[in-house]
């Protein structure tokens, strides 16, 4: 950089800098009312609840005790943090799964020459939309003993498979995972859907001049193309999984007994219902470290799958 | 898609779709089915009308998802635009530590939430639902909104200011303008997830006059039992106006619902 030599140039510089630190400024301001936002709510809840979690408190008492590690200790030792987490980790794996099959299923299925397509995109397509809470009440009435699925196992002679389901500790997870899917499957047909539009109609023409059966090109051509849709909703079931709470909460509300108590209803129960409060923000801090891993994870796979 | 179809193929085709698509249509259909039963369709329908307060938890609702939706919009345009388009000291960070917010379980914050609302006397106050959902929404959209704009060329925003528009003037005549695909994704991602919201209402609003859609099938239940005919009126009364508008805006629910996975 040349040093400025005329009056005329200083001051255009000087000009310059003005206007640049006003743009600077001018571009905290837009941010402002977000930041405000995020680090008044998000940033200050993250360590509020931090400081919580060294307390044994009930919420109300002003002067509440000091304990140190205590709360997280006991969250190693209690048995029904260590069931939570599985039930996640199943309900998780179960739903991921059947989603993703059934998901490309019917993604490649009405890729195929049907007629009224729209409709049956958007009948797959309804329960993404449709608001948790309305499904649960749903869904709550049909898995009754005497409710319309039984009645269906009934009428085509599956009477013998007749179950309590939500009533019953074997079925309840499993029954809390089939409504799930129900809700979320719309959303991998229609990444499937977008996905597979973008795959080479020559490499599947190529292929099936080749003599490769429809079975075969989708096992070899089509379902290894399709790997960061599979990762991508892999990693976003699982961390939806672990923030599950509207289904769980009024189907069953994590009963029978805790056979279906997910992290998210123990925190609710612990800090609203029980005045847990300090035992509640310490298992919320734990929610968050397996959120952020997993998130963390999220963003390392993706970036090594986009490095092959 | 593959090999041309044959009238075999396509009936083959048509069956399993039909197959396929059952598990998903029937629990709508009996939904819609079971509303009707009972007293039968008008007095279900009548009832859910006349002797509950299901035009005012509707219209609760859409109050709570207007303001949802009008704080996420003022703050991501601006964000977005500071973000993808100035050019300031800290840029990179103050993204990050947006971003860092992405993946945040609001049920996470209930005991912080729980204590601010009691500190600030807002039990009973939208505020208390719309400003923590506004924060659990802004990292995704002012993620998809800055990358968005980011992409709008820098010669579109020189030449406005050569001509003497502020950048404020800028982001309202040029940026946001171009920006229309993505606002809609925006605001169809914070209407339907402040519509569908569940928690923070259930937390926050206990006085009946105030409370949202996504609380009447608990308010029906401890009100008027179980008479199951009548809460499924509800159940697709409340429905009712998310399908219509997914129905209307396809392209968008879709787009906009799909559009976080992608990014």
């Amino acid at each position: 950089m040349t040093q400025p030599s005329t009056v005329g140039q200083r001051t255009a510089i000087a000009r310059r800098e003005g206007s640049r630190r006003r743009s600077q400024l001018t571009a905290y301001l837009y941010l402002l009312p977000a930041l405000m936002i995020i680090i008044g709510i998000t940033y200050f809840s993250v360590f509020y609840n931090a400081w919580v979690s060294t307390l044994d408190w009930n919420g109300i008492d002003p002067n509440p005790d000091q304990v140190g590690g205590a709360n997280y200790l006991k969250i190693a030792r209690d048995p029904i943090f260590w069931t939570s987490v599985s039930h996640v980790a199943v309900f998780g794996v179960v739903t991921v799964i059947v989603q993703m099959v059934a998901g490309l299923g019917l993604a490649l299925v009405l890729g195929g020459p049907i007629v009224g397509r729209g409709v049956y995109k958007a009948l797959v397509f309804i329960p993404v939309v449709l608001a948790p809470a309305a499904i649960s009440t749903a869904f709550r009435q049909f898995l009754r003993p005497d409710g319309q699925v039984n009645d269906v196992l009934q009428g085509i002679g599956l009477a013998s498979m007749q179950q309590a389901w939500i009533a019953d500790p074997k079925f309840a997870l499993y029954a809390l995972a089939a409504v799930n899917i129900f809700q979320w499957t719309g959303f991998s047909f229609m990444l499937y859907q977008a996905a597979l539009s973008q795959i080479d109609q020559n490499h599947l023409e190529a292929a099936q001049l080749d003599g490769a059966g429809t079975w075969r090109t989708i096992r070899h051509i089509v379902i290894p193309q399709l790997r960061p849709t599979h990762l991508t909703l892999a990693l976003t079931g699982v961390i939806g999984s672990l923030k599950t709470f509207d289904i769980v909460f009024l189907i069953t509300g994590g009963g029978p007994g805790r056979s279906t108590e997910f992290l998210t209803t123990y925190i609710y129960k612990q800090s609203i219902m029980q005045f847990h409060v300090g035992y509640g923000a310490a298992l919320s801090v734990v929610m968050l470290l397996l959120a952020l891993i997993l998130t963390l994870v999220q963003t390392r796979i993706y970036k090594l799958d986009r490095e092959d | 898609m593959f090999s041309r179809p044959t009238w075999r193929s396509r009936v083959g085709y048509q069956l399993l779709a039909t197959i396929l698509i059952l598990p998903f249509a029937v629990p709508l259909l009996w939904i819609v089915t079971i509303s009707f039963q009972g007293a039968g369709p008008t007095a279900n329908y009548n009832a859910v009308f006349t002797q509950t307060p299901f035009v005012r938890f509707l219209l609760n609702s859409l109050l709570i998802s207007i303001g949802t939706v009008a704080l996420v919009f003022v703050c991501t345009m601006l964000a977005g635009y500071a973000l993808g388009k100035l050019k300031f000291r800290g840029r990179e960070l103050i993204f990050t530590g947006i971003l860092a917010g992405l993946m945040l379980p609001a049920i996470a914050l209930i005991v912080p939430l729980f204590m601010m609302v009691r500190r600030f006397g807002l039990f009973n106050n939208y505020l208390a639902v719309i400003v923590p959902l506004a924060a659990v929404l802004l990292p995704m959209t002012i993620l998809l909104t800055r990358n968005f704009m980011k992409g709008i060329p820098d010669e579109l925003l020189d030449a406005a200011r050569i001509d003497g528009a502020t950048s404020f003037g800028a982001l309202t005549r040029i940026v946001i303008p171009l920006s229309r695909p993505i606002i809609a994704v925006v605001i169809v991602w914070a209407f339907l997830n402040s519509w569908n919201e569940f928690l923070l209402p259930l937390l926050f609003l206990q006085d009946t006059s105030l409370q949202a859609v996504t609380q009447i099938p608990t308010y029906f239940t401890s009100t008027y039992g179980s008479d199951v005919p009548k809460i499924f009126a509800a159940l697709v009364l409340m429905c009712l106006p998310i399908v219509i508008a997914y129905l209307a805006f396809q392209k968008f629910f879709e787009r906009g619902l799909t559009a976080g996975a992608l990014k």
